[in-house]
């Protein structure tokens, strides 16, 4: 579920790295998207207007067919091509993360059990949330709806993220799009995010370029997901009493954890402050990062294909109760997103020119410079801002 | 310092609406040979590239380079107060945070003066390689003007054929087709009505129309467009000025792979 901080430290600290813009920038990108996450996403925030999640008539839940159906919509008719990767079985090392979600959500379910009668609308929804989860049935069923869309996915081995980056490194596709900020490790060239919130939020898609990032943090590949380590993964525990901040001082110092462990044990009063859990399993966990279980690029293809309209009047209309005119808009939509000829981007052809050091130092002062003024005013954040006199 | 004195505003005036539909914020780079404007849309398909040389304007003056990020929407607006035929000066200080603009009309006494507050614009700078095309042509800007506000009617795409003795543009819509076919032609009285093609090879090239209407708004600054294409890559389309030049790059239109 991602690490925690890690936005934090690359926006304070790499801000070049980060780009927010609206989605219609990413017309003609070919992006791979971490379905499951997705999935899970949909089955949370898709809801009706009492907070219910969408049913078709058997009472099976149709919420995250909805994102599904209409989100890929709205990329494909801002020129992007979605293809989807589905998690394969978890590492063993999740095992204990997987765990601990668990308990988490029967902890939820008894809680909303208890405030059933008592608590508020508010309080019930809260915890019906946190119950929410994605299970194989619902895989299946978002599987069936792509195909029928004719959009592309992906059964990964093992995780989806990994296979995300790996598909962008290898230029397959031009991001890779997760909440997560752990796809940051495995390298990609680009992570997106937002890209899958609903278009009524209004939220920027953010852009993280992962070289620039970790080049900006000052760091290595090894040693950017040491610090993610650090930070807390879903593969292994932390050394308690560290945050982002001490984290990633000691990073920066000391180059990994073997180092940083040795660091602390050397020193009595450190190895009080700072506990290293008992067989801490980090090197296996950076394993995981390093090398992580993916399919190699040159086995997949990736096609668009027409959408199969009377499959989707089927299955979504018959089986699932959505209305029929607007799924045959959508298809249809899907339909002419694939005809028309893609724009091309003149960035695929002439280069950008790298900042050199000098102009990134100027622009990172400026940049924390306008953010701290923009505190104090409390205005909103702006790109440019005028010059004020010196 | 800069001072830059054009002999008249409206050629600025010119080139700042040609622009402002295309970019909103860019940087005017200033230096002895005269100012430099590289900005590229939103969208990232179309690039604007602008020199304006020293030779244009009658006085200039720049000792150390110095860049002005404006807005051109508002620059837009205070470059509209002056008029045509006036004098336009451009001053500004080494590490300026505003440009003045003075507007001197030749009849009377009048001056006029305005000033622009400056932005820091943090715009990335595309490295652009001169390039051999696969088709150049030449052809009375007005005429191409025309053709594409034409096209545009029917189609959001345009679609440009160039053999070696025809020029052909084309756009199919909902509600129907339409096509222009030029020839290359010499006009001795009227160069500036003259279509010329040179040829390497054919070219087959689609654009989208909304970008080619705004590159459309530099006819003013020109008689001639020069049009350089190469099948799937970014195509040039140039409006010379008398010293310096207003060129728009813009990124095809692909069928699918």
């Amino acid at each position: 579920m991602g690490i925690k901080g890690l936005n934090r430290l690359i926006s304070d600290n790499a801000p070049e790295a980060i780009r927010s813009s609206e989605i219609k920038n990413f017309f003609g990108r070919k992006v791979a998207i971490d379905a499951s996450m997705c999935l899970y996403q949909y089955l949370i925030a898709v809801r009706q207007a009492d907070g219910q999640q969408l049913m078709n008539q058997d009472g099976n839940t149709t919420s995250h067919l909805s994102g599904f159906f209409y989100r890929t919509i709205r990329m494909v008719e801002n020129g992007i091509k979605p293809v989807y990767v589905f998690d394969g079985k978890p590492p063993d090392l999740k095992a204990g993360e997987l765990e601990k979600r668990k308990t988490r959500r029967d902890e939820a379910i008894k809680m909303g059990e208890q405030i059933k009668d008592t608590g508020t609308m508010e309080e019930i929804k809260k915890f019906e949330k946190r119950t929410v989860r994605a299970t194989r049935e619902q895989n299946e069923e978002a599987k069936k709806l792509l195909k029928l869309m004719g959009i592309p996915f992906i059964n990964a081995p093992c995780e989806a993220e990994a296979q995300c980056a790996t598909l962008a490194r290898d230029g397959k596709v031009y991001a890779a799009a997760s909440e997560d900020m752990d796809t940051l490790c495995y390298q990609p060239t680009y992570l997106l995010r937002h890209l899958t919130y609903s278009e009524a939020r209004k939220i920027p898609i953010d852009e993280v370029n992962a070289g620039v990032a970790i080049s900006d943090l000052g760091l290595t590949r090894e040693s950017f997901i040491d610090l993610c380590i650090l930070l807390g993964c879903d593969y292994c525990e932390t050394i308690r009493g560290i945050g982002p901040v001490t984290a990633f001082k000691l990073i920066k110092k000391h180059q990994n954890l073997d180092n940083i462990i040795e660091f602390i044990k050397k020193d009595e009063k450190l190895s009080k402050k700072y506990i290293i859990p008992d067989n801490w399993i980090y090197k296996q966990a950076r394993e995981l990062f390093l090398n992580p279980e993916v399919i190699n690029s040159d086995e997949i293809n990736l096609k668009w294909e027409e959408p199969d309209l009377s499959g989707l009047v089927d299955y979504m209309c018959k089986e699932n109760g959505f209305a029929e005119d607007r799924i045959k808009n959508g298809a249809e939509k899907l339909k002419k997103s694939l005809k028309t000829g893609v724009q091309g981007r003149l960035d695929t052809f002439f280069k950008v020119i790298p900042k050199t050091d000098a102009q990134k130092k100027a622009s990172l002062d400026k940049k924390r410079k306008s953010n701290s003024n923009d505190k104090k005013n409390n205005s909103k954040k702006t790109k440019t801002s005028f010059r004020r006199k010196k | 310092m800069l001072e830059g004195k054009f002999e008249e505003a409206s050629l600025l005036k010119k080139v700042v609406e040609s622009i402002k539909d295309s970019v909103q914020l860019c940087n005017f780079v200033c230096s002895e040979h005269g100012i430099t404007v590289q900005a590229v849309d939103d969208s990232r398909v179309l690039l604007v590239s602008l020199l304006i040389g020293n030779e244009v304007f009658s006085d200039y003056r720049c000792d150390r380079n110095i860049t002005l990020g404006v807005d051109l929407k508002s620059f837009a607006k205070i470059i509209r107060c002056g008029g045509n035929d006036d004098y336009l000066t451009l001053i500004a200080e080494d590490s300026p945070d505003s440009v003045t603009l003075v507007f001197e009309d030749k009849n009377s006494d009048r001056i006029s003066e305005y000033s622009l507050k400056l932005m820091e614009i943090d715009n990335e700078f595309l490295k652009i390689d001169d390039m051999d095309y696969d088709s150049v042509i030449k052809m009375p800007s007005i005429d191409f003007q025309k053709i594409c506000r034409d096209l545009s009617t029917l189609s959001e795409s345009l679609q440009i054929l160039i053999t070696k003795d025809s020029i052909k543009f084309m756009a199919e819509g909902e509600t129907g087709n339409g096509s222009v076919i030029l020839k290359p032609r010499t006009d001795i009285d009227k160069p500036e009505q003259s279509i010329t093609v040179k040829l390497n090879n054919a070219v087959n090239s689609t654009f989208g129309l909304k970008y080619i209407a705004d590159i459309v708004k530099g006819t003013s600054l020109s008689n001639q467009i020069v049009i350089k294409i190469s099948n799937r890559t970014p195509a040039l389309f140039e409006y010379k000025l008398q010293s310096g030049y207003l060129r728009f790059y813009l990124a095809p239109k692909f069928e699918d792979e």
